[in-house]
C-alpha cells in the first residue's frame, strides 16, 4: 500500500520535472536560429577573433613574418649559412625593436564596430565552404568505383605475381584531378572580398594590425568562423573552449539555448523513468528483471549519446548492420532450444564448418554471389554431417547438455586451430605470406563475397544506411525457421523439447527429433558465420569463433527466450538490444572514460550474466 | 511393563487445510503383539504413522488433535529422530540402505561404536575411530535374530531384495530399547517364501516382547500373522478386531465398505455386445511400481470395463503397456487385428487412444496452448490439420511439398471441444500449464477424442480434480460410450467410481488379474479380490472348511 503510494508520488514528481524540462527546452530551442542565437554566436565569434589576432601575440606574428621575409630574401640572394643566420637574426631584432613599448592593449576595440563585417564575412564563408564540401564529396563519389577497381586490380596483380598482400583493400580516391567549380570560385571571391572588408574594420578599431598580418591570419580566422557542418552547438562549444564565454551578455539564457535540446531529451527520459516506475511490476512480470535492466540500459545509452551530441543515427545504422550480421547465428539457437538440447553452446561446430566453406570458395576463386552460395552449400553440408554426429553425442548424454555443448564448442575450436594450420590451401589471400597454414584473419574483397548481402539494394536516408539485402536475408531465414516451427516435424520437435515423455507417448522418436534440431542449429550456425563474415569483411579463424556461441546464446536470452522456450521474435529483439548496447556502449564509454575497454567488458558481463541468470531460472527444467 | 498398552493413540484427528484425512482414529497396541493396520489406499494409514513418527509434514501443517501415549505416558514425538530415541522403529517399504556400504555399516549407520584416538581428542567426537569389531558383533547378533546367515561384511549392492528387507529389520532391532516396530508393507516386494520367512521372524521378534504394527493389504498374511487388527476406511476408524474372532471375508467387507454417494450413476445394463473389441493375452509390462505379470482379459465392444485394484498392483501398467509407453510383451488384438507392442505411434494409428494418469508428465504440453495440445496427436499420427499454403491476409502462397499447421481448422475444432467438454479457459490459446487440474484433464480427453478413436483407455480420470470436474469427466465418458458406442476401459483407484460407471470391473493384484466382478458384487468380494483372493474360490474353500 505505502509502496504504491510512494511510487505514485515519485511518478508525479518525475512527471512535473519532465514537463518543466520540456517547457524549457521548447522555449529555448527555437531561439537558436533567432536573432538572440545569432547575437550570442556573433559576440563570441568576434571575441574569439580578437583574442586570436590582437594583443602580444600580434607582435610575435610580426616578428615571425619579418623572419620569414628575411629568410626568403636570404635564400633569393643565395647567402652563406652563417651569413643567412645573422641576416635573419638582425631582421628579428629590428622588428622587436620597432614594436618595443608599443601598446598592444586590445580593450579599446569595440566589438559592435566589427559586428556587421564579421557577420557578413561569416555568411559568405559559410556559403563557400558548404559548396566546397558538396563539390568534393560529389567528385569523390563519382570517382570511388574507379579508384576501387584500380586498387583491386593492383591487389590481384600482386597475388598473381606471388607477392605479399595486405588483408584489406584500402581505397584512396585521388583528389588531384579535382577542379573547383565556377560557383566555388565565385563564392570564394566574394568571401575574400568580405574578409577584406572585415580587415578594414579591424584596422580601424585596432591600428596596430596591418594587411600582412591579416593575410597571415586568414586561415586561422577561417577555422574560427566556420568549419564544414557547424551548427549552433558546435560553434558555441568551440568558442567556449577558446575562452570567449565572457562575450555573452546573458549567460543563463545562452546556456539554456545551448542545452535546449538536452532539456527535451531529459524530459523524454524522465517520462520513460516515470512509466517504468509506475509499471515496474507489470514490466518485470512480463519481461523479467534482466530484460528490463538491459532495455533501460540501452535507452540510457541512447540518451547519453544524445547528451554528448554523438551521431546517434550512425550508431543506429551500425546497430542495424550488426543485428543483421549476428541474427542468423542467434537464430541457430532456436532449433536447439526447441528440440530440447537447451542453449547450443556447441555452435562453433557450425561456425567452423561455415568458415571452411568460405575458405573453399576463396581457394577456388568463385566470385560474388555464386561464391557466397557455394560457401553456404559446402559449409552447410559439412555442418549437417558434424551436427548429425554431435546430435548423437548429445543423445547419449541427455540431461548434461549445458556442459557437453560448452565443452564441445571449446574443443572443436582448439581442434580446428590445428586444422587451419595444416590445410593445404595455397591461395595467397588465405595462407600466411611466409610458411603455410591459414591466416588469422582473412580479408574479403569484391572478388569474393564481401558485403554481398549488405550492398544488395542498400540505400541511405540521411546518415542512416539501410543494408537492405542483409535485412532481407535475415527476414527470409527467420521466416524459414518460423515456417519449420509450424510443420508437422517442427511441431513434433518442439513437443520433444517441451515434454519428451509426451512426445514418446505419441510415437515420436525423441532422439531423432533432437538430432534434427541439432543439425538445423549447426547448419544455421554455418550460414550465420558466412553472413557475419561477408558483412564484417573478414573471416576470422583460430580462436575467434570460441565466444560466438555465448554471444548468440545471450542475445536470444535477452530477447526473452528461456533455456527451454523460444520464438523467432526473441531472436530479433535480443539481437537488436545486445548489438545496440555494444555499438552505443563503446563511443559513449570513450567519451566518459577515454581509452577504456568498457565495451568489451560490457559484452563479457552481459553475455555471461544473462546466461547465468537463465540457468538459475530454468533450474532443473533443462535437465529433462 | 506396567502399562497394558505399549502404544495408545487416542482420538487422532488430522486436517490438511480444509481436508480432513483422519478423524477421531484410535489405535492401541499391546506389548509383544503383532497388530495389523488395514485399509485401502488413502484410508489414512500413512498419515497415522506420520503422526506417530512426528514427521515434519505433520508439524508443518498445523499438528494434529488427540493424544499419543507410550507405555501409558503422554508423549509428544517431535521428529523421526525423537521417535527412534523413544523406542519406535520403522521398517520402510522403500529400503533406506546405502548400496556401497557393508551390512554392518548399514546396520550401525549413525550409531557407530567408536574409540577415541589422538586426533579426536582435539577435533571432537566426529573423528573417532570406528570399532569395527564390536560393530560387527552387534550386527551379527541382530542378523541372527532375524534368522539371516549372510556375512556381515557383504555389501548391500547386488543383494537380493528379500535380504535387504531383513537387513533393514536387523537395523531396527539393533537399536537399543526398541519397543515398537512398524512394518510398512514389508511383503510387497518379497517372494512368497521370503514373505513366509518374514512373518516367522516377525513372530519371533514379537515373542521377545517388541510390539509390531504391521501395515499391509494382504488379508491372508494378516490372518496368518496378526494378533489384533485395526481397520481404517476413508480416514475413519472402521473396526478393531481380534484375529481369532473374525474372518477374511469380514475384514474385506470392513475395508471396502461404501464411501459416500456416487458422483455419477450410469444406468445398469447387460453388456451390449458379445463381439470382442480388445483381446489381451499374457500381457507383461515392465513399469516400475506398477508391474504387470501376465494378464489376460477380453473387452467387449461398446462396454465400459473398469480396472481396479490397490496402488502399485499393476493396474496402471495395463494401459501404459498396451500404449507402449513402457516395455511390454504379450498378445493384444483390437477387433481381431494384432497390435505390435513397442511402437506407440502404430498403436495410436490402430485406433486406440489413451488419457494418461500422469497429466502433467505424459498427458500435456504445459507450455503450449490448449488448441495445439488438442490436435497434436491427430496431426502427428494421421497428418490432419495441416495445409500446403501460407496465408498472409487473403493472399495464398503455395509452399508444397511443405505442409504447415492449419491454424483455422485447429481453432475450429478447439472451440468445438472447449464447448462440448466445458473446458473453462480464457480461450484456445491459453497455455495448458495455467489451467486447473479438471480442465487439464478435459484437454487430455479432448486430445484423445480428436483422434476419433475406436477404443479409449482412461487412466485415473478423476485423480486430483475437484468434485464438479469429476462429475463432468465421468459423464463425458458415459456419454461417449452410450451415444457414440465407444468402447472404454477405465482404470481407477476409486472403486466407488468404477462401480457407478462400469459394466464389469476387473480387479488386479500383484500384477495379475484376480477376477472380473459385476459392479453390484458385494463389498466383501471386492475387498477379497483387492487383497489378491478370488472371491469365488475363497467361498468354496470356506464352504469346504465348514
Amino acid at each position: 500500500m505505502t509502496k504504491s503510494i510512494l511510487k505514485k508520488i515519485v511518478a508525479i514528481i518525475l512527471a512535473l520535472l519532465a514537463v518543466l524540462s520540456a517547457v524549457v527546452g521548447c522555449i529555448y530551442l527555437p531561439k537558436r536560429s533567432s536573432e538572440i542565437g545569432d547575437d550570442i554566436i556573433s559576440d563570441m565569434r568576434i571575441l574569439t577573433i580578437i583574442n586570436a589576432t590582437t594583443g602580444d601575440g600580434l607582435i610575435e606574428t610580426y616578428i615571425a613574418l619579418a623572419k620569414e621575409e628575411a629568410r626568403l630574401q636570404a635564400e633569393a640572394e643565395k647567402m652563406g649559412m652563417s651569413k643567412r643566420r645573422t641576416f635573419i637574426a638582425e631582421a628579428e631584432a629590428a622588428t622587436r625593436a620597432k614594436y618595443e613599448g608599443v601598446d598592444t592593449d586590445n580593450s579599446s576595440i569595440n566589438p559592435d564596430d566589427l559586428a556587421e563585417p564579421v557577420k557578413f564575412y561569416a555568411e559568405k564563408l559559410k556559403a563557400y565552404i558548404d559548396e566546397e564540401a558538396r563539390a568534393t564529396e560529389e567528385y569523390r563519389k563519382a570517382h570511388y568505383d574507379e579508384a576501387e577497381a584500380k586498387a583491386q586490380a593492383e591487389r590481384e596483380k600482386k597475388i598473381a605475381e606471388g607477392k605479399d598482400v595486405p588483408e584489406t583493400l584500402t581505397v584512396v580516391v585521388d583528389m588531384s584531378g579535382f577542379e573547383p567549380t565556377e560557383k566555388m570560385i565565385e563564392l570564394r571571391l566574394s568571401a575574400d572580398e568580405a574578409y577584406k572588408q572585415m580587415g578594414e574594420a579591424f584596422k580601424k578599431s585596432y591600428p596596430l594590425i596591418d594587411d600582412a598580418a591579416l593575410e597571415a591570419f586568414e586561415e586561422s580566422i577561417e577555422k574560427i568562423v566556420y568549419v564544414a557542418g557547424d551548427d549552433f552547438s558546435s560553434l558555441y562549444d568551440r568558442y567556449v573552449e577558446a575562452g570567449s564565454a565572457s562575450a555573452i551578455q546573458d549567460k543563463t539564457s545562452a546556456f539554456l539555448i545551448r542545452y535546449a535540446d538536452d532539456f527535451i531529451y531529459i524530459a523524454i527520459a524522465l517520462v520513460i523513468v516515470m512509466l517504468t516506475i509506475l509499471f515496474s511490476e507489470f514490466l518485470i512480470g512480463k519481461m523479467g528483471i534482466p530484460r528490463v535492466i538491459i532495455g533501460l540500459f540501452f535507452i540510457a545509452l541512447c540518451f547519453t549519446s544524445l547528451f554528448y551530441d554523438l551521431p546517434l543515427d550512425t550508431y543506429f545504422s551500425n546497430t542495424l548492420v550488426r543485428m543483421g550480421m549476428n541474427s542468423i547465428m542467434v537464430l541457430a539457437m532456436v532449433p536447439g532450444i526447441q528440440c530440447g538440447i537447451s542453449l547450443n553452446l556447441g555452435l562453433p561446430i557450425g561456425l567452423v564448418a561455415g568458415l571452411f566453406g568460405g575458405l573453399v570458395t576463396i581457394q577456388l576463386g568463385i566470385p560474388g554471389i555464386f561464391g557466397f552460395i557455394a560457401a553456404i552449400a559446402v559449409g552447410g553440408v559439412i555442418a549437417a554431417i558434424c551436427g548429425w554426429l554431435y546430435g548423437h553425442l548429445l543423445n547419449r548424454l541427455k540431461g548434461e547438455e549445458m556442459g557437453v555443448t560448452t565443452y564441445v564448442g571449446f574443443s572443436i575450436v582448439s581442434l580446428m586451430c590445428i586444422v587451419w594450420l595444416v590445410l593445404p590451401f595455397n591461395s595467397l589471400k588465405l595462407r600466411w605470406p611466409m610458411g603455410s597454414g591459414m591466416r588469422n584473419t582473412i580479408g574479403l574483397d569484391k572478388t569474393n563475397f564481401e558485403h554481398i548481402l549488405d550492398d544488395f539494394l542498400s540505400f541511405e536516408i540521411g546518415g542512416f544506411t539501410v543494408p537492405t539485402g542483409l535485412l532481407l536475408f535475415m527476414a527470409f531465414m527467420c521466416f524459414v525457421v518460423w515456417l519449420f516451427g509450424r510443420t508437422k516435424t517442427g511441431i513434433a520437435m518442439q513437443a520433444v523439447g517441451n515434454n519428451p515423455r509426451f512426445a514418446e507417448a505419441t510415437g515420436i522418436s525423441v532422439n531423432k527429433m533432437r538430432i534434427i534440431g541439432t543439425v538445423l542449429s549447426t547448419v544455421l550456425g554455418a550460414i550465420g558465420i558466412l553472413v557475419y563474415s561477408q558483412s564484417y569483411g573478414f573471416m576470422q579463424l583460430y580462436t575467434a569463433p570460441r565466444q560466438m556461441g555465448f554471444i548468440a546464446a545471450s542475445a536470444i536470452l535477452i530477447g526473452g527466450a528461456s533455456t527451454s522456450r523460444c520464438k523467432v521474435s526473441h531472436v530479433l529483439i535480443g539481437t537488436f538490444l545486445f548489438q545496440g548496447i555494444l555499438t552505443l556502449g563503446m563511443p559513449v564509454a570513450n567519451v566518459i572514460v577515454p581509452g577504456s575497454t568498457f565495451s568489451e567488458t560490457l559484452r563479457i558481463l552481459i553475455s555471461n550474466g544473462i546466461i547465468l541468470y537463465a540457468l538459475t531460472k530454468s533450474g532443473g527444467a533443462s535437465r529433462g | 511393563m506396567s502399562a497394558e498398552f505399549v502404544l495408545e493413540m487416542k482420538n487422532i484427528t488430522k486436517r490438511y487445510g480444509e481436508n480432513t484425512v483422519l478423524s477421531d482414529v484410535s489405535l492401541s497396541v499391546r506389548p509383544g503383539e503383532i497388530h495389523a493396520l488395514l485399509g485401502e489406499n488413502g484410508a489414512g494409514k500413512s498419515t497415522l504413522m506420520n503422526v506417530l513418527f512426528g514427521m515434519p509434514v505433520i508439524h508443518a501443517t498445523g499438528g494434529f488433535e488427540g493424544k499419543v501415549l507410550l507405555n501409558g505416558e503422554l508423549t509428544h514425538v517431535m521428529s523421526p529422530h525423537d521417535a527412534m530415541q523413544k523406542g519406535i522403529g520403522m521398517v520402510h517399504q522403500e529400503f533406506m540402505l546405502l548400496p556401497g556400504f557393508t551390512v554392518t555399516e548399514n546396520i550401525k549407520l549413525n550409531r557407530e561404536i567408536t574409540r577415541r584416538n589422538p586426533i579426536s581428542r582435539f577435533m571432537g567426537k566426529n573423528l573417532e575411530t570406528l570399532d569395527e569389531k564390536s560393530m560387527s558383533i552387534d550386527a551379527r547378533r541382530a542378523l541372527d535374530s532375524v534368522g539371516m546367515n549372510i556375512d556381515e561384511y557383504t555389501k548391500i549392492h547386488g543383494m537380493p531384495v528379500g535380504y535387504m528387507q531383513f537387513v533393514e529389520i536387523a537395523r531396527e532391532i539393533d537399536k537399543k530399547g526398541v519397543k515398537l516396530l512398524v512394518f510398512d508393507e514389508p511383503t510387497a516386494v518379497l517372494t512368497e517364501s521370503e514373505a513366509k520367512q518374514l512373518i516367522s521372524v516377525m513372530k519371533q521378534i514379537a515373542q521377545s516382547g517388541i510390539a509390531i504394527i504391521f501395515i499391509t493389504h494382504r488379508l491372508d498374511e494378516v490372518a496368518a500373522a496378526a494378533d489384533s487388527i485395526t481397520i481404517l476406511r476413508d480416514g475413519k476408524l472402521a473396526a478393531v478386531r481380534e484375529t481369532k474372532n473374525t474372518s477374511i471375508v469380514e475384514l474385506a467387507e470392513l475395508m471396502i465398505g461404501r464411501k459416500g454417494e456416487a458422483v455419477v450413476e450410469a444406468d445398469k445394463r447387460t453388456p451390449p455386445s458379445d463381439e470382442v473389441a480388445l483381446k489381451v493375452e499374457n500381457l507383461y509390462v515392465d513399469m516400475a511400481g506398477e508391474e504387470v505379470k501376465g494378464i489376460s482379459f477380453d473387452v467387449y465392444k461398446g462396454e465400459i470395463l473398469g480396472i481396479g485394484g490397490l496402488a502399485g498392483q499393476g493396474k496402471l501398467g495395463i494401459p501404459n503397456g498396451i500404449m507402449s509407453l513402457y516395455d511390454a510383451h504379450g498378445s493384444v488384438e483390437l477387433f481381431g487385428k494384432r497390435i505390435v507392442l513397442g511402437d506407440a505411434g502404430a498403436v495410436l494409428k490402430s485406433g486406440i487412444a489413451m488419457v494418461s494418469e500422469d497429466r502433467k508428465g505424459v498427458g500435456l504440453l504445459l507450455d503450449q496452448s490448449i488448441e495445439d495440445n488438442i490436435v497434436f496427436t491427430a496431426m502427428q499420427i494421421y497428418g490432419e490439420y495441416l495445409k500446403k499454403e501460407v496465408n498472409i491476409g487473403s493472399v495464398r502462397i503455395p509452399i508444397a511439398p511443405i505442409t504447415i499447421k492449419d491454424q483455422k481448422k485447429i481453432r475450429e475444432v478447439a472451440l468445438q471441444m472447449i464447448k462440448d467438454l466445458d473446458i473453462r479457459c480464457f480461450g484456445p490459446t491459453q497455455h495448458t500449464g495455467t489451467l486447473s487440474g479438471g480442465n487439464q484433464q478435459k484437454v487430455c480427453i479432448a486430445r484423445a477424442l480428436a483422434m476419433h478413436p475406436k477404443f479409449l483407455f482412461v487412466s485415473e480420470p478423476t485423480r486430483g480434480i475437484d468434485i464438479g470436474a469429476k462429475k463432468l469427466v465421468l459423464e463425458t465418458l458415459v456419454k461417449l460410450n452410450r451415444e457414440q458406442g465407444m468402447t472404454v476401459v477405465m482404470v481407477s483407484s476409486e472403486l466407488q467410481e468404477l462401480r457407478s460407471v462400469c459394466d464389469r470391473i476387473a480387479i488386479v493384484s500383484e500384477g495379475k488379474l484376480v477376477d472380473i466382478l459385476d459392479p453390484n458384487a458385494s463389498d466383501a468380494d471386492f475387498g477379497l479380490a483387492m487383497s489378491g483372493i478370488k472371491p469365488s474360490e475363497h467361498k468354496e474353500k470356506g464352504d469346504g472348511e465348514q
